[in-house]
Parts: structure tokens; sequence; C-alpha cells
């Protein structure tokens, strides 16, 4: 029997599902163990959402509809932040995710300023958490010191233990079997991820649908999260 | 105290001329001591010494630190292969221009070490030297003479218009 | 002016080393403040982190990228006069060759420590020397910050030994002045410099083929750091332009530099019958040129980008021209231009005075460049959503003031230490004779 091919993570985020609750946004920080700025910091912009849903409004009253658009990292096959990173904190793994090692990162923040979807995010501070909300940590996930750039790993620790628990039991993974905390968390199921190597995968089966479309594919970053929406957001007239 | 004799001289003309006369009583080219607060290049007396070869050290510095550079991006990036926003492993491009500093590293550090050794610096041992040079005299004299030339040389270096002559050693 | 003997140009220039007044003292004790203070925010900035900065999401670079650029862009002066000009033989150059490299060294070395100053963990800045680590920490060299590294590092070694090496005759000259301690210290400076003609001829080979290899050292480390923008896809910044547009600027802001601090020092150290007005005048024609040439460079890029209608682009020129950013822009324009355009080019206000208002407007105007060049395309990205704005706060403030004093106070202590003009250039120049270098 062939090998498989490498695995290719991927995300299909569709925005006719959408509903805008930011479900997502809140499971993301309890998976990963992301800070809390408070009110003074985010005022000025510094709150670290490794997912946001962008609110766009779109046509004028009354035919106003509010549009949203969950943003995240892209995981880029190209991605312009992984060659401008000193250090190598940011990098391209075999199974096609943007790494971000956070023992290497030093905060030029160059990563943050060369990509074009912001999704990178920088502790300007050293996060506190204080008792007993220290108990809410996931121990499976490092918290991240003062200098560091984060961003969204695709809950890279529910694949590696994925991974680790399928090769134990001397198996394939499953198409469905690793959710991230976005995915798991969402209620119309506008968030689906897989494997865009497997062809059977939902993901693979999504991208190739016509609504598909990538952010800012024009760039040529080689966005890895695929939209799916059922007419361009630029002709607003028909619906 | 170093072994010499020694004139001070005004003019870059009449040290011209004591090293000349100094080289007619038959002194050594490389027994002749000069010392100046200034280069003089248009004079004989500083021309000799103007053949070098450090164009040429430089060069050979700043390929060998092309190569150093080669090694240090190359072969490191070839042994641990990271991918990064889908771009080559060892790019020439971006290899390129570390290549260029190191090179032109190599031949400023090269033409320093040149400079250093081939004009014998630092020097901290006696030497034949006058503070008078730092008011503008040029001295011109023989370093370690033989006793039996010790007269001729100073007269010599008198006849040739020295402020004065000194005797040392 | 009556013609100096050498043995009066020798007294003049070594007097600043052996006389020292009280002002001094005064001087240096007013911009240590400064600099202390600057070292106190740092301080604070470490301990407390970054965010006492005002750098946000998505402006992460400011105040802090902006010195860095502008320093290194002021020491490109010493570079251009030195060198280029004793290649070309300009023999106006001697009393103003030193002034200058100095001002390199001490730009340079101000310049690259804001690679280290915003740094997130600046205790981990040397991971980026490429040193075999057990745990395999090794730099990116695709990144330009790797690029960076290098090219500061052989532009500051290249230009501190294209500084030194001619100081070499000088303080062999103040060891055969001085007395007692002085004498001492001096002793070990002047590496037991005699002048023969082997030390002579070696020095100069070594001078000329410096010249020779710092030019294209400079040229070099202006491209690279304007590619630290070039390199990211970032709105204005993704630009061919920039390599070319950053050392013109350089060059301009430095040979202002320039300018200022030959100005301070003909006050101060009564150099009167050195720094002549003919000195400025020269130096005054070469920045109405830099002046002319950034004006070109400007209008390209911009004329380019207005053209185009990129959206993305378009926002960022709309938002400097028009927008938040107007006022800034148009003070740069007038700092850059239209103040030292009529100065320096009516030559009946070219004179100290003019040639010195026309610098400081000039290095106004290329902060705010640098400023300009950063913060408004980071404010305003490829997604609306995300865009930002950003206020310093008094820690950058501080820290910047404190590399203003601290250039300031190197300069002082440097005079102090060596003579400011090149005595034996300087002598060598009276002659006439001609110099190989």
């Amino acid at each position: 029997m062939e090998p498989k091919p490498q695995k290719k993570w991927a995300m299909v985020v569709d925005l006719d599902r959408c509903t805008g609750c930011e479900a997502c946004v809140v499971a993301c920080h309890a998976e990963n163990n992301i800070p809390t700025v408070g009110a003074k910091e985010a005022a000025i912009g510094r709150a670290m959402h490794w997912i946001r849903v962008e609110r766009y409004y779109e046509g004028e009253f009354p035919d106003v509809r509010a549009k949203f658009r969950p943003v995240f990292c892209q995981q880029c096959d190209a991605a312009p932040c992984e060659p401008v990173c000193p250090t190598y904190a940011s990098y391209h793994t075999s199974e096609g995710l943007n790494g971000q090692v956070y023992n290497r990162c030093i905060g030029t923040r160059y990563c943050a300023n060369a990509c074009p979807y912001n999704v990178r995010f920088f502790n300007f501070y050293n996060p506190v958490w204080e008792k007993p909300l220290h108990l809410q940590l996931n121990p499976d996930v490092s918290v991240r010191e003062v200098g560091v750039m984060e961003k969204c790993t695709f809950c890279v620790q529910r694949i590696k233990a994925a991974e680790i628990d399928a090769q134990a039991e001397k198996r394939e993974l499953k198409d469905g079997e690793i959710q991230p905390a976005c995915a798991q968390t969402c209620a119309p199921r506008a968030l689906v991820f897989g494997d865009l190597n497997d062809p059977a995968s939902e993901v693979a089966r999504l991208a190739k649908s016509n609504r598909a479309t990538r952010l800012l594919e024009e760039l040529g970053t080689q966005p890895k999260v695929i939209y799916l929406e059922r007419e361009s957001w630029h002709d607003g007239e028909n619906s | 105290m170093v072994n010499a004799i020694y004139g001070l001289y005004a003019t870059p003309d009449s040290a011209q001329q004591a090293v000349d006369a100094l080289l007619g009583i038959g002194i050594k080219d490389r027994h002749i001591a000069v010392a100046s607060s200034e280069p003089f290049e248009n004079y004989d007396f500083t021309r000799r010494e103007h053949r070098t070869r450090m164009p040429w050290l430089a060069v050979a510095g700043g390929l060998a630190g092309g190569a150093v550079a080669w090694a240090l991006t190359s072969l490191t990036q070839k042994s641990y292969p990271l991918i990064t926003g889908g771009m080559p492993v060892s790019p020439w491009w971006t290899n390129g221009i570390i290549i260029y500093e190191l090179t032109m590293l190599g031949a400023i550090l090269t033409s320093l070490a040149a400079l250093l050794i081939s004009a014998r610096l630092p020097v901290w041992g006696a030497q034949v030297y006058d503070r008078a040079v730092s008011d503008g005299m040029i001295l011109v004299g023989v370093v370690n003479p033989p006793q039996t030339s010790r007269i001729k040389i100073s007269e010599a270096l008198s006849s040739t218009g020295a402020s004065y002559v000194r005797q040392s050693g | 002016m009556t013609e100096k003997t050498p043995n009066q140009i020798t007294e003049d220039l070594l007097r600043p080393i052996f006389q020292t007044s009280w002002k001094f003292f005064a001087v240096v004790a007013f911009l240590g403040a400064f600099v202390v203070a600057a070292f106190a925010a740092y301080a604070y900035q470490v301990y407390t982190g970054i965010g006492v900065w005002g750098i946000r999401r998505p402006v992460f670079w400011a105040f802090d990228i902006t010195n860095f650029v502008f320093w290194i862009g002021i020491s490109h002066a010493g570079t251009l006069i030195s060198a280029i000009l004793r290649l070309a033989n300009a023999t106006w150059r001697r009393p103003v060759t030193r002034c200058a490299e100095v001002i390199t060294a001490f730009a340079l070395s101000i310049g690259a420590m804001f690679p280290i100053i915003h740094l997130g963990r600046p205790w981990l800045a040397f991971w980026l020397i490429p040193y075999g680590s057990e745990r395999q920490i090794w730099p990116n060299f695709r990144s330009p910050l790797a690029w960076d590294f290098f090219a500061i590092n052989t532009y500051l070694i290249g230009s501190v030994v294209f500084l030194t090496l001619p100081i070499i005759p000088d303080w062999a000259l103040v060891r055969d002045k001085a007395e007692g301690w002085r004498r001492r210290v001096y002793t070990i400076l002047a590496l037991g410099w005699r002048g023969t003609p082997r030390q002579w001829a070696r020095l100069e080979s070594a001078m000329h083929i410096m010249a020779i290899a710092i030019i294209p050292v400079a040229v070099s480390v202006h491209t690279i750091v304007s590619w630290d923008f070039a390199m990211a896809p970032v709105p204005m910044w993704h630009s061919t332009i920039f390599g070319p547009y950053f050392v013109a600027g350089a060059i301009f802001s430095g040979i202002a530099g320039l300018i200022i601090a030959m100005a301070l020092l003909r006050k101060f150290l009564h150099l009167e019958e050195y720094l002549q007005p003919v000195h400025f005048d020269n130096l005054g024609k070469l920045l109405l040129m830099m002046s002319l040439l950034w004006v070109y460079f400007v209008f390209a890029e911009r004329l380019t980008a207005w053209y185009g209608n990129d959206p993305a682009e378009m926002v960022v020129v709309w938002a400097t021209q028009r927008g938040p950013f107007a006022p800034l822009f148009w003070t740069m324009v007038v700092c850059n231009f239209l103040i030292p355009f009529p100065i320096l080019a009516i030559k009946r206000l070219r004179t100290i005075t003019g040639t010195v208002v026309a610098s400081l407007a000039v290095v106004i105007g290329m902060w705010l460049e640098r400023f300009l060049i950063i913060v408004p395309s980071l404010s305003h990205k490829y997604l609306p959503y995300s865009w930002g704005d950003y206020r310093p706060t008094w820690v950058e403030i501080t820290i910047m003031s404190g590399t203003f004093a601290g250039m300031a106070l190197l300069y002082v202590l440097f005079s102090k230490a060596v003579p400011i003009i090149s005595v034996w250039e300087l002598k060598v120049g009276k002659h006439g004779v001609g110099s190989r270098e």
C-alpha cells in the first residue's frame, strides 16, 4: 500500500453559517491560555484574540446586513512572517503549519509587521492570572512571558495529542478526529478542520466548492484557510 | 638608551641632503633611521618604503571573508534545513548579502593587521626618537653606528644643516 | 586671517586637550543627566515590559525603529565626506574629516543599540550572533534583521578603524607635548609611533584601502536597513526604491548633522581659523544637492503610488498627505526642502548661520520622514478592521532624548581626548604637497 501523503492541515470557514456569536473567541482563550489584557490595554489596541470575528455592515438602511468573518492565522504556505524572523521562531512545519516557537522568540515584532492579516499578538507585559483563575489554565499549553509573540496554532497541542494516540493505537487518524477549540465550539458548524491532502476529508470536499475564496489571495501568501460565501462581498445588491 | 647618532633638520630638503650624505659615506640604507611628523611623500628619503603588498593582502582577506560567510550560511542551512516562507533552504539572494558583508570585513581587518604588523606597531621598547620631531623637525640618524665611523657620521650630519646633533648610547 | 605656523597650529588644536574650564564639566553634567535618565527609563522598560511604550497592534514599530534608522542615517556623514573626498583628493576636506568620522562612529554605536533596545526579550539579543549552541539556536540568514547584524557590525568595525588609524600620529603629537599622567596615557595610545617613512607609507596605504572599502559598506548598510521595511508586504513599504532612497536620505541627514557639529565645535573650541566659511559653503552646496535628490525620490515614490491607484497604498498616501499624519508630513516637506532650498541656493544666505539653520531643519525633517515611513503604513495595512494608531509615551521620549544627549556627550568627551581636527593632515595640506590619500 502506498504511504499516505504528508498532512496539510487547513480550515474551512463557512461565512454563510457564521452568526457572529464569538463563542470561538472564548473557546480559544480558554484552550490556549490567552491572557485578558484588561480594559485599559484593550482600549489602545493590545487585546489578544487569536481568533477574532470581524464585523462589517453592508448596504443602506433598511437593507443593512451585518456580515461576520472570523480571522485567525491563515497558516500561509508562503508566509511573509517566516523568513523575516531572525531566530527561526516562526517557521513552516512539515505538516503545513506555521509554527511559532515561543522559546526562540526575542520579540523583534518583525513577523507581526509582515503579516498582512494582523493575526499575530505580542505580550506587552507578563500575563497575570489572579488566583483562583490560574486553575483554569490548560496544562497542555505553555504560558508565554513578556516580549514573546503568539498566534493561532490550529490547536497544535490537540493535533499532536491525536497523532500520538493514533500512532500508539497503530491506526490512521480519522477525519474529524482533531477538533481545534474554535471548531469544537462553533454551534452553526461554520468552522471545519481537516487534512487538505486527504481527498476524502470534509475540508478537501468543501475547498472544491464554488463558494470558496481565500482572504487577500492576491498577495501571494497562499493561505490555507478557505472561506465559503455565497456571493462576493463587493456586489451586495443581489441577495 | 638606544645606541645612535642623529641630527634634527628643519626642512625636508636638508633632511634629504643628510640622508644622501650618509649614503655617501657608506652607511647602509637599513641602518639609517628617519622620523618625521608628516609623510613628506615627494622626497626620496621616504620613497624607498612605498612599495607594499597591502592591497593584495586586502583582496586575499576579502576572499577569505567571503569563503567563511559562504560556509557559515550555506553549510549550516543545508545541515539543518528549515523552511520559511516557501523560500529555498539555502537561497543565493540572501546568502549573497552576508557573503558581501563578510568579504568587506575580511578586507578591512586584513588591512588593519597588515598595517600593524608591517609598521611594527605597537612597539614599546626604546627607539631612536626625539620630542622635537613633534615640533616639525625631521630626525635623520644612524642606529648602532660602528665605532670607527662615529666621527664621520657626525660630520656628515652636521655639515648638512642639522639644528643639532645628538649622540646617545 | 593670518597664516599660522605649524607650531601655532599644534598649539591651537591641542589646547582643548590640555586646558579644561568649568564649562566642560557643566556641559558633561547637563548631557549626562539626560543620558542617565534614558538608562533609567530603559531599565524600567526591561523590568516592566515593552508595554510601557506606546506601540500596539498593528503599529509594532514606531519610535524605536525611527530612531534606529535616523541614527544609522546620521552615521553616513563621515563616510561620504571623508572617504569620497579623500579619494577625490579634495583638499578642503582636511579640517573636516575627523569631525565627520567621529560622527559616524558614535552615531553608528547609538543606532546599533536600538535593535537591542526594541526587543521584547533583550537579554536574548545574543541569539543573533551565529555561535554553536547545544540548544540549536541559530540565526535565520534570510531575515533582514540578520543582514542588519552583519552589515552594522562590519560598518562599525570599519568606521572605527577608519577613524582611529589617522589619529595615531596625533596621539604621538600629544604624547610629545604632554607631561605627567597625560604623557603616560598617550604613550600607550600612540602605540610607539615615531613617524618613520615605513610607518607613514603603511598608514597611507591602509587609509587608501579603507577609503575604498568603506564606501560600498556604507551604501550596503543603509540599503539593508531599508530592506527591514521593503521585504515585508506592507502598503508603501514593499517598494523597490527603498534602497537608494534611504541611502540618499542618510547622506542628506548626515551632512546636516556634520554641519551642526562643526558649527558647535567652531564656537566652543575657538576653531574659527580652521573651520572657515568656505567649509560650510562647500558642505552647504552638498546639502542643497542632497535636498533636491530627496525631493526627487519622494516625488518618484509618491507619483508611482498615486498613479497606480492601488487601494491599499492610496489609503497610506492620503493618510500622510491629507489625513491624520498631514501636519507631520507637511512639516517634513517644509523642513527638508522649503527652508533649506532658498538658504542654500542663494549664495548670500549660505553663511555659517544659514547652513546651520538649514541643517537643523533637515535633521528635524529627516527624523519625521523616518517616522512617516513606519507608522502610517503600519497603521493602515490590508484589513481595515485592524487599522490602528500610535501615541508615544514618556519612556520612548526619554530614551530618544538620551540618545541625542549621548551623542553630544560622546562628542564632547572625544574632543577632550583627541584633537578634533587632524593636525598632521592639516599641516600636510598647508605645504601644498600632494598626498597619495
